[in-house]
């Protein structure tokens, strides 16, 4: 038990330090954003690599929560927290609605399902200019505004998100280990054996897939704020896309993925700028060759190496 | 004669314009071994699959001590107290050896996702009961020393133990095992008859479908003939045997 926790302390007490020796406000923003992708990609690995449901559509449920909270304090002066309430409860009941609808279909229909789905909702948001802003965006987000105290700059900022994301990778943890996460596993190997083992398995798809939209939710509101400005590009196919490849990249199916997935994919092309023209192919190549080469992700690669570690460690210590 | 735990009457399933069921009747008691058996398509997986919810019966009805079962929901059926293994092995491979058998705690526990989220109290203690509970069955079916293990790595063979350690850990009234000899070898379908019959005295009641005739005629006290979909006998195992009509259909009529 203490031991699953120690590594998540270690990692806590590292990002807490971390903005006292990086003071640079520009890598500090990135930090931002790795943490703010992370806690989206923490909700779609559930869904996809816990319990093997795929959605090609969780850019939607990040850009209601933006749009939400960011129409909320800017347009109409409702304070953060009530505003957080809302974007939670509107994420959640939307996508309940369409788990209801596409979560009896399996594999390939479900992508194309949540893929209609994630384009439907960039289409609103472009068309209802009155209300969002439309192609032009949403600009004048206030700060993130709790208790008087402000979210002003990325310092506190980065605090905030990194904390969140703690707070909701223990939570996650928990409940990968616990019954019902047994139960959403099982989903991944044999949906009918975990039937016929009395796991509910339509309401327990439901379930995961509302639970992630609020994770996505929650990530797309930390991102409103901190950028201040959001447009429907944040609700587009190609940041699906990318979510999925950091938890792909990452591992499927390791609560880690995500964080590291989400850290190599903001980084990369940071990293990669100096090659000007040549970035997006050398960038490409190496998205490639990961796939091709670690079919089971970084955090996959790095389990499959301790294993064999200890194996050749015992065998020495038999021999 | 002990009571009839679950009934069937007139099962009839189609698919499409085949006729894989047609009017089958069954009973079985409680506290009994029953084997089904029959040659190659008489019927015998579809007549699990629709006691189990997996596919609904065209007509007819199944019921378990007086409930009707026949059309509801696989998850509704394995919560009324009827546990299934599968022809082709089907563990949770992404998940380890006791955590299958954990799972078969499913319908005996409750906490949900908000519970487990946050650690409570409640969700500990059931938790711990779970894995004491699933430890015990582990080891009535031998697999504790795996216990740790992915059970995607062990053999096949102990993959189908695996399986019937997750359904008894639901603790069922009816155990239903779909071919749970196939692949096994003679010394290892000689422990599985022996595991079935420590089942049933645990007071569970055990239907069984398989091929290995003389595991059936050991352990079953009746046993039904399926063939083409049809019922073609039903007795004892002494009868069965002496019953010129099996005989036919597995050996071949004598001119």
């Amino acid at each position: 038990m203490v031991k699953r926790y120690l590594p998540i302390v270690a990692f806590g007490c590292a990002a807490a330090l971390l903005p006292l020796v990086c003071k640079d406000p520009y890598y500090l923003g990135i930090l931002v954003f790795i943490g703010i992708y992370s806690i989206a990609t923490m909700g779609l690995n559930l869904l996809m690599g816990y319990a093997g449901q795929i959605s090609l559509g969780h850019a939607a449920f990040y850009a209601l929560g933006a749009y939400t909270t960011g129409l909320l304090t800017a347009k109409y002066r409702v304070p953060f927290l009530p505003a957080l309430v809302a974007a939670v409860i509107i994420t959640a009941a939307i996508a309940y609605l369409i788990g209801m609808a596409c979560l009896r279909l399996r594999g390939h229909y479900l992508a194309v399902a949540t893929l209609a789905v994630g384009e439907i909702i960039f289409i609103c948001l472009n068309a209802a200019v009155g209300f969002t802003g439309g192609p032009s965006g949403l600009a004048g987000i206030p700060s993130i505004e709790v208790g008087g105290f402000s979210f002003d700059s990325d310092f506190k900022m980065y605090y905030l998100v990194w904390s969140l994301f703690i707070l909701l990778f223990l939570m996650t943890g928990n409940i990968i280990n616990s019954r019902s996460g047994r139960a959403l596993r099982s989903l991944h190997s044999s949906q009918t054996a975990a039937a016929a083992m009395g796991v509910n398995v339509i309401s327990l798809k439901v379930q995961v897939f509302v639970l992630s939209a609020v994770y996505a939710a929650l990530a797309g509101v930390l991102y409103g704020h901190s950028v201040t400005f959001i447009s429907p590009q944040v609700s587009d196919l190609m940041f699906s896309v990318r979510l999925l490849t950091m938890i792909v990249v990452g591992g499927m199916g390791h609560l880690w993925g995500g964080v590291i997935g989400a850290a190599l994919l903001t980084l990369l092309p940071e990293a990669l700028s100096a090659f000007q023209d040549y970035e997006m192919v050398i960038y490409g190549s190496i998205l490639l060759a990961m796939v091709m080469f670690l079919p089971d992700g970084l955090m996959g690669a790095f389990e499959n190496l301790y294993k064999k570690m200890v194996k050749v460690v015992r065998a020495r210590g038999n021999g | 004669m002990a009571e009839t735990i679950l009934q069937a009457r007139g099962i009839r399933k189609e698919f499409g314009g085949i006729v894989a069921l047609n009017n089958v009747d069954f009973e079985v008691r409680r506290g009994s071994i029953t084997a089904i058996i029959g040659p190659n398509g008489a019927g015998k997986s579809t007549l699990i699959n629709v006691m189990t919810g997996v596919t609904t019966p065209t007509a007819g009805s199944i019921s378990l001590s007086g409930t009707t079962i026949s059309g509801l929901q696989s998850h509704e059926i394995a919560h009324l107290g009827i546990a299934r293994t599968f022809q082709t092995a089907q563990i949770f491979g992404n998940m380890t050896v006791l955590e299958n058998v954990m799972l078969g705690r499913h319908t005996k526990t409750g906490c949900g996702m908000l519970a487990s989220a946050l650690l409570l109290g409640r969700m500990r203690r059931e938790e711990k009961a779970i894995r004491e509970t699933s430890l015990l069955y582990l080891d009535m079916v031998g697999l504790s020393d795996m216990a740790q293990q992915s059970a995607a790595s062990i053999p096949i063979g102990r993959q189908r133990l695996l399986e019937i350690g997750r359904a008894i850990a639901a603790e069922p009234t009816v155990l239903l095992l779909d071919e749970p000899a196939a692949g096994l070898n003679t010394q290892e379908t000689r422990a599985l008859g022996e595991l079935i019959r420590k089942i049933r005295d645990t007071g569970i009641t055990v239907i069984i479908v398989e091929h290995d005739m003389e595991l059936v005629m050991d352990i079953a006290d009746e046993i039904l003939v399926l063939n083409f979909g049809l019922r073609l006998a039903w007795g004892t195992p002494e009868e069965i045997q002496a019953n010129p009509e099996v005989i036919e259909v597995y050996l071949g009529k004598e001119d």
